[in-house]
């Protein structure tokens, strides 16, 4: 886990308590209470950071309420309106694909209202397991995860996003998490998530064993070039084998970019020129 | 790997040029240049450093339309001759006949790097059938062993002296792959880790570098053998049932990463294809060549072991 002044947390995360107004986690849970927990810990830090806090969960509103109950801060909040809860089953109707354009702008119109009341920003601890249950569920929401973190990483708004093992397993999990650039397992290997200011972050390690789940998160993100380049940030990657460097050039060759990868790791280059790759220019992170 | 695989020479010509001297060394070769120069054909000099300055102060200005490589860089490792110096350059002039000179023996090279050397220059004879190039390997009469000049006549079909031209009786180039197809024994500080999916594979990438901060790899080659234990492992995953070995040791003043597994290599180019051409895939073992400073693969009927030596010195 890495943690500048002004960085995002990335990499293993293994707490949801001191992180950041821009932090985004990705937590898979086994035991029932574990969710509960791991929210109340991550709203009342919200709470003590001067966030508006969000519990989003399905079951009745009252008994999310309850699960937040016998945490001060909380409790406050509660009664203040800087605590709020949310039931998936009224916001969500059963089986319910989520349109991740409509989604990020619904969060954003939340967190600018929340900064608009005066709050420094919106929180929110969410467990998003009956939003997958589906492939096309699934499939849209990893969209939309990757999506909200470039929001994210540009504007107050942090969150962690629950899925249980009973109902998500390993290979979906991993499809999500890699969207994040915090998660509580090693399962995805690499993430691929906003950097802030339009720009991509790849991090971790990728190679054959998770080729194909970068290729589905590459497809999926679908990064943008700007001005012609398509500009990577790469300050976390660890590890990038020639089919994964390969894929990124194509992507970038279809959309008519050049790739920059901005790296520390030396092996990036030596890829690159030993095959030949014109369009990935691989410069050294800062 | 087979003797009988390596087609017949078209219009290849691959002379191996015997010299003993400096001056015959220049009689022989600069004319080769200028003369191709002079024919408008693309000419490529690969040959060690000390070779090189010796044919840029005999060239004069004709030196400066010639593409001049140092091979002791270029062709530290043999297996990324053909790829990255003799067809890179061949390969960018298709429609003109094209000449280099490709000295990849020299007096320095050591016994674990000579049957590499050998197996190479067997090697381009399969790579370039048909093709409309020439390629002059230069040989050191007086420095280079006796054996490695018997093998030189077995590697090329010509013979170019100092007082005469001749095509070689001896030549066979499949028997040098197959003599030089050798085990290399690790020394005893072995470590070792088997892998089976290719879900293990960032264990034996973690595994492999573990090793190279334990051995003070500096940082530029630690990523060199993290891509090579990645990619050779990967190779094996993909083309056999059984899984790998993966073992690193230490050998004077390289790290070896040395994967076996129970395949067998089949191309004798396998790695050797360059980046350009239509091949899908086998691009794994051609980084290792590109990035290892030697390779040593010993393939038979019960299974294939390459060893990849990555130097600690730059």
């Amino acid at each position: 886990m890495t943690k500048a002044a002004d960085a995002r947390r990335s990499g293993l995360v293994d707490r949801t308590f001191g992180l950041g107004e821009h932090d985004h986690v990705c937590w898979q849970y086994t035991a029932p209470g574990e969710f509960r927990e791991r929210a109340r810990d991550f709203l009342a830090d919200g709470l003590a950071r001067g966030l508006q806090v969000w519990y989003v969960a399905p079951g009745a509103a009252a008994d999310l309420v309850e699960d937040l109950h016998g945490v001060e801060e909380l409790d406050t909040g509660l009664r203040t309106g800087a605590a709020r809860v949310v039931s998936l089953d009224a916001t969500y109707p059963v089986g319910t694909v989520v349109e991740p354009v409509a989604q990020v702008r619904a969060y954003a119109e939340a967190t600018e209202a929340a900064l608009a009341a005066g709050f420094a920003g919106l929180r929110v601890a969410a467990d998003c397991t009956p939003l997958v249950r589906t492939p096309r569920q699934l499939a849209a929401f990893a969209r939309y995860e990757h999506r909200i973190d470039h929001y994210m990483a540009d504007r107050p708004f942090s969150a962690v996003c629950a899925y249980s093992t009973t109902e998500v397993d390993d290979a979906a999990y991993a499809q999500l998490a890699c969207m994040h650039p915090g998660a509580n397992s090693h399962l995805p290997g690499f993430r691929l998530h906003g950097a802030g200011r339009h720009l991509t972050a790849l991090g971790g390690e990728v190679d054959p064993g998770n080729e194909e789940l970068f290729a589905l998160a590459l497809e999926r993100s679908d990064p943008r070039p700007h001005d012609g380049l398509l500009v990577v940030d790469a300050n976390g990657l660890d590890f990038i084998d020639h089919r994964a460097l390969m894929r990124l050039s194509a992507h970038a060759t279809d959309l008519g970019a050049t790739v920059v990868l901005r790296t520390r790791w030396p092996g990036a280059a030596a890829l690159a020129h030993l095959l030949d790759l014109t369009n990935v220019r691989v410069e050294r992170a800062a | 790997m087979t003797t009988t695989d390596v087609p017949a020479p078209g219009d290849f010509v691959h002379p191996a040029v015997f010299y003993g001297s400096d001056e015959e060394y220049l009689a022989l070769l600069v004319p080769f240049i200028t003369d191709g120069l002079a024919q408008g054909h693309p000419v490529a000099a690969a040959v060690p450093g000390a070779r090189l300055r010796l044919l840029r102060g005999a060239l004069g200005a004709a030196a400066d339309e010639v593409l001049l490589l140092d091979m002791e860089v270029e062709g530290r490792n043999p297996g990324r001759i053909i790829p990255g110096v003799l067809r890179r350059f061949a390969d960018a002039h298709p429609h003109s006949h094209v000449r280099i000179v490709g000295e990849p023996i020299w007096a320095g090279r050591t016994r674990t790097e000579y049957p590499a050397c050998a197996q190479h220059e067997a090697l381009i004879n399969h790579a370039f059938a048909g093709r409309d190039v020439t390629i002059a390997c230069p040989y050191d009469t007086t420095a280079l062993a006796e054996h490695v000049l018997s093998d030189a006549l077995v590697t090329h079909p010509l013979v170019w002296g100092a007082t005469r031209r001749f095509g070689s009786d001896h030549y066979a180039p499949g028997t040098v792959v197959e003599r030089y197809n050798l085990p290399v024994t690790p020394t005893a500080d072995t470590r070792g880790l088997s892998v089976t999916t290719t879900a293990e594979v960032r264990d034996a990438r973690r595994f492999a570098t573990a090793e190279a901060h334990r051995h003070g790899l500096p940082a530029e080659r630690t990523a060199n053998l993290a891509l090579i234990t990645t990619e050779l492992v990967t190779n094996s995953l993909r083309h056999t049932d059984a899984g790998c070995r993966l073992t690193l040791w230490r050998d004077a003043d390289h790290l070896v990463c040395t994967v076996e597994d129970t395949g067998r290599l089949t191309d004798p180019l396998a790695g050797r294809h360059p980046v350009g051409s239509d091949r899908q895939g086998g691009r794994g073992l051609l980084v290792v060549n590109h990035l290892a400073d030697l390779v040593r693969t010993h393939t038979g009927p019960h299974g294939t072991t390459v060893h990849a030596f990555v130097r600690f010195a730059p």
